[in-house]
């Protein structure tokens, strides 16, 4: 079967796409692990209900890719702006006694990133159908975000020296 | 590699669930590890993890492989016994800045002059973090946030990637945790070096060094290819600020032992007997 | 006194080569079917430095050292004094010497009778290559009625590396030697069966290894077990294993472990300041239940102590020097012959136990060469009962068993991949700190070892007499000539003499000493490390009594049986 330019464009899109929605929904797993690890449930909570929304977005990506051949990249072989995708939250923006209030600002941060990551590969791409997934794919994220910026905003103030403790690390081995 | 179903990274983690601190830099390496054996295709049921102690040594445990999990320092040697003895398995071996270059110090520069073909990750954030955080070989030394070196340790701290080089390393790079996909590469491009290969991995602290944060701004990474000049590597590695990241340096070089070296003589153990009659 | 053996000494210094004239003399008496130890004595020198032979030709093949010597030949005199508590002379002996080199006083003393031998003279007369010690290997041969075809034999294959000139040199003093008449009479023992071995303990406790399937070796140089490693590493290219050159002992226990976890057996070697840095990691292969076996050939301690010379004084490290509770084998050869009986046994069992086995050699046994009828094997194990190690993915590497041996799987094992580890851990092998799973694997470790059982040979019983001598290791032999000595003067032994000394057999023990009426015992340390041991696990009915002599000098059979008489001699008088 002959590739189309359209095609190209799009599979490669898709590749990253997916990758992003993949890449969001292990790290915001492995985050909510971590986090029940050290017993901060409502992040924990958060970060998995996070998780879930990447799931959920991946299946949309997943059923748009369905009927194509995708190019097999390797991790490092993706073309981000950054080190890691637009919506996975680096491991060393965490810390055990985050904030509910600092988690969802970690996660609206990654869903601003990925609307601009889309919007971008929307503008910059030369094909129309992929500009129009990109953009569609945006506009999700933004609505993500804004859905965010309502929760953050019915959250009550939280305390300014979360970090303090009164007792010493522990000395596992 | 085979017809079988490509796994993904998340297949190589194992069902146990890691204890470090949210924040901390190994679950990047963690990460890194996994991704780098699924782009490797590696069969985990020939692929072993050997550590020492500390926290980064507990990494084997949450890898779906072998793993072996041994003393404080020693994890080079059980990796090097465990390699000549079985060529045929994939070797890496994981662990800390104390536990790699001060317990065992001895151990890392003498894998380097050997030569055998493992996979050695040195996973450093300047602090013994399983004992509440005490400066390390390579803590700056005017870093006084330990009680037990409460004006800092007042030595220089080592350069890891110049002893390496001064110790016959033929393969020398150097990751970032807050760049896991870049760490990954270096991980497939290590284990398939015919030879030790030394990933320096600049791995951040967040309780005992939340300072480590910091380095996200001054990290560079090389596209340079790497030095193959030990001359010109060494005069880098002795002035650098250690920050620069990617493959540094490769030489080729005979690995040890040379390889088919355990062909076993007819009648051998019998004739080894015979020899001792009058 | 000297009916039984016949004691010569060689000495010389600079380069006299008095060792290589006594291995020769061993190897042509060998060769006639005799029996004998040749033990070697140097000073602190790396070369050049004096040096003696200490031949001790026999009727059987209990070897202990010589109590006193029959005959000295001094290819000169220098430092000889270094000697003098080994090389005891009495009127009864000979001394081969250049009458024209000052006796040293103690050899005046002890009135030993003179008889001279110009060795620097004719040996330089015969060829202008010409060597004392050759001229003196055929002198020596004569005495004992060896063809000097033979030597020359020998002698030609010893020296096959050197000048032509070097080697008919050789020859000539060896034929010159042979032809001289001298007025000395030396008692020689009978021959024994033809077809015996001539070994030294270190080598056979490689040749055990080897044969009990050990294939990887890590080795750090150290006196009195380089001579293992240095066996060991051209064996191993022949039997198609690899050994490894350390960078120090931690390395090397560590490296054994690696290729031991690989499925590969694998083996080290070592002496008391290597055990004891060894001794973290020997307690990782306990806890891990990596087998391992580690040969420790015990030398004078503490600290460097005296590296050349024998002692029995690393019982404790080794049955105690792990931190924490680890339950391990440890094992001790009796003599030379059963270096390779024992190591074998000992690296059988640590692969059947899953566990580390340290093997107590010692110098003596280790670096004396015997000559010997072929050593007794042990038998390979019979296969155990393949264990399952269950559906994939559901492995249990530290499962509970009845016997509290696990089923082992190596890497390459398709579907049971598990982390070895030194934390303690729950059956599956993950980290756990827990009362339960600590008190549960402890009990494993431990019962593995006391529900094996170990059969018949974790001693070796002579006699049946009311007095108990018990020993361990090399101590054997000078127990059971002192025994012989206590039976001529009317004391009825039984000598007990443990090869295996943790697990110990404590019912067997026991069941063994059952009947006696004093119980001695015996070896060669300062502090009395199996004496401790023994009425630490044994509730004796009879009085214990301790003897323990520090090295360097071996044991004396004639002062242990002075010892326990005067014992029992006071005991009646009472």
């Amino acid at each position: 079967m002959a590739t189309t330019a359209t095609d190209s464009a799009l599979a490669n899109f898709l590749a990253h796409s997916l990758e992003l929605e993949s890449e969001a929904r292990e790290r915001y797993g492995e985050l909510a692990e971590s986090m029940d690890a050290h017993h901060n449930r409502p992040v924990a909570d958060f970060f998995r209900r996070m998780a879930a929304e990447a799931e959920h977005h991946l299946q949309e990506v997943a059923a748009l890719a369905g009927h194509m051949t995708l190019p097999q990249l390797k991790a490092w072989e993706f073309d981000w702006p950054d080190a890691e995708p637009p919506e996975t939250a680096s491991y060393e923006a965490l810390h055990y006694r985050m904030s509910l209030r600092q988690a969802m600002q970690l996660a609206l941060a990654n869903e601003h990133a990925a609307e601009r990551y889309y919007r971008e590969f929307a503008n910059r791409t030369g094909d129309a159908g992929t500009a129009a997934v990109a953009n569609r794919f945006a506009d999700e994220e933004s609505g993500h975000a804004a859905e965010l910026e309502r929760m953050i905003a019915a959250l009550p103030a939280s305390g300014l020296h979360l970090r303090e403790e009164d007792d010493e690390p522990h000395m596992p081995e | 590699m085979t017809d079988a179903i490509r796994l993904k990274a998340k297949d190589y983690k194992s069902e146990v669930k890691p204890i470090w601190c949210p924040g901390c830099g190994h679950f990047s390496v963690h990460n890194a590890i996994t991704k780098a054996m699924a782009a490797l295709g590696i069969d985990k049921d020939r692929t072993v993890l050997v550590s020492g102690i500390g926290c980064s040594s507990r990494l084997p445990a949450y890898v779906d492989s072998y793993g072996f999990h041994g003393v404080h320092g020693r994890g080079l040697a059980i990796a090097q016994g465990l390699k000549v003895a079985r060529p045929d398995l994939t070797v890496l071996a994981l662990g800390g800045d104390g536990d790699g270059f001060s317990i065992g110090g001895n151990h890392f520069i003498h894998a380097c002059r050997r030569n055998v073909d493992i996979t050695y990750i040195a996973m450093d954030n300047e602090v013994y973090g399983m004992t509440k955080g005490q400066a390390s070989p390579t803590t700056p030394m005017d870093w006084d946030h330990s009680k037990l070196t409460p004006h800092g340790p007042g030595v220089r701290p080592f350069k890891p990637a110049a002893l390496a080089l001064a110790s016959g390393a033929p393969w020398i790079a150097r990751g970032y945790s807050g760049n896991p996909n870049q760490i990954a590469k270096l991980i497939a491009e290590a284990v398939e070096f015919p030879g030790f290969s030394f990933l320096h991995v600049m791995s951040q602290c967040i309780t005992f060094c939340p300072e480590q944060t910091d380095w996200k701004a001054i990290v560079t990474e090389s596209e340079a290819p790497p030095l193959a000049d030990a001359d010109e590597a060494a005069k880098q590695f002795l002035h650098e600020d250690g920050f620069q990241t990617g493959l540094l340096y490769r030489e080729q070089r005979a690995t040890w032992p040379p390889p088919g070296a355990t062909a076993a003589e007819e009648g051998a153990p019998g004739k080894l007997a015979a020899a001792f009659r009058v | 006194m000297s009916t039984r053996y016949l004691s010569i000494a060689i000495t010389g210094a600079g380069g006299a080569g008095v060792i290589s004239c006594g291995e020769l003399l061993l190897r042509a008496w060998a060769r006639e079917g005799g029996r004998g130890l040749l033990r070697k004595a140097y000073g602190p020198q790396i070369r050049g430095g004096e040096s003696a032979a200490l031949l001790k030709l026999t009727a059987d093949e209990r070897y202990t050292a010589a109590s006193r010597y029959d005959a000295v030949v001094a290819l000169d005199w220098d430092n000889f004094t270094r000697f003098e508590d080994e090389i005891v002379l009495d009127a009864d002996s000979w001394v081969l010497c250049d009458e024209a080199q000052a006796l040293p006083p103690a050899v005046v003393a002890a009135g030993a009778r003179v008889v001279d031998v110009p060795f620097d003279e004719l040996a330089a007369a015969c060829h202008p290559e010409g060597r004392v010690n050759m001229l003196a290997l055929g002198v020596l041969g004569r005495l004992l009625g060896l063809p000097a075809t033979t030597l020359a034999e020998l002698a030609g294959q010893k020296l096959a590396g050197k000048p032509r000139d070097y080697r008919d040199a050789a020859t000539a003093c060896i034929e010159l030697g042979a032809a001289r008449d001298i007025a000395c009479q030396l008692p020689v023992p009978p021959m024994g069966n033809k077809g015996a071995w001539y070994l030294s303990g270190n080598q056979a406790a490689g040749l055990g290894a080897l044969e009990a399937g050990i294939r990887f070796v890590a080795a750090y140089p150290i006196t009195p077990a380089s001579d293992v490693l240095e066996w060991m590493a051209g064996g191993l290219e022949r039997v198609g294993g690899q050994l490894v050159q350390a960078e120090d002992e931690l390395a090397a226990i560590n490296m054994t472990i690696g290729a031991a976890f690989g499925g590969v057996p694998a083996f080290t070697a070592t002496s008391g300041p290597g055990l004891a840095l060894m001794t973290e990691s020997i307690g990782l292969a306990v806890a891990s239940e990596t087998p391992v076996t580690i040969l420790n050939v015990m030398r004078g301690g503490p600290s460097t102590g005296i590296p050349t010379k024998s002692e029995q004084s690393d019982l404790n490290i080794a049955l105690h020097g792990l931190h924490g509770d680890a339950p391990h084998l440890v094992l001790a050869p009796l003599d030379i012959a059963d270096c390779v009986f024992t190591t074998g046994w000992a690296v059988q069992l640590a692969q059947r136990l899953q566990t580390a086995a340290i093997v107590l050699s010692d110098q003596f046994i280790g670096q004396s060469t015997a000559i010997v009828s072929e050593p007794r094997r042990c038998a390979p194990f019979a296969a155990t009962p393949a264990q399952d190690p269950g559906e994939e993915g559901a492995y249990l590497r530290y499962r509970l068993t009845g016997s509290g041996v696990s089923a082992l799987v190596t890497p390459g094992d398709a579907g049971h991949r598990f982390t070895a580890d030194g934390l303690e851990h729950n059956e599956k092998g993950t980290p756990s700190s827990r009362q339960s799973d600590h008190q549960r694997q402890l009990a494993k470790r431990q019962d593995k070892l006391t529900a094996f059982d170990f059969g018949g040979d974790w001693a070796q019983i002579d006699g049946d007499g009311p007095v108990a001598l018990v020993s361990f290791g090399s101590s054997a032999a000078a127990v059971t000539e002192a025994a012989n000595q206590l039976a001529e003067s009317g004391v009825a032994t039984r000598v007990i003499s443990l090869r295996l000394l943790a697990p110990l057999q404590t019912a067997a023990l026991a069941a063994a000493l059952e009947g006696c009426s004093r119980v001695f015992v015996v070896e060669q340390n300062h502090g009395g490390q199996l004496f401790h041991y023994l009425r630490g696990q044994l509730d004796f009915g009879q009085p214990v009594h301790s003897y323990a002599l520090a090295g360097p000098v071996p044991l004396s059979p004639e002062n242990i049986a002075q010892a326990v008489a005067t014992v029992i001699a006071e005991a009646t008088r009472s």
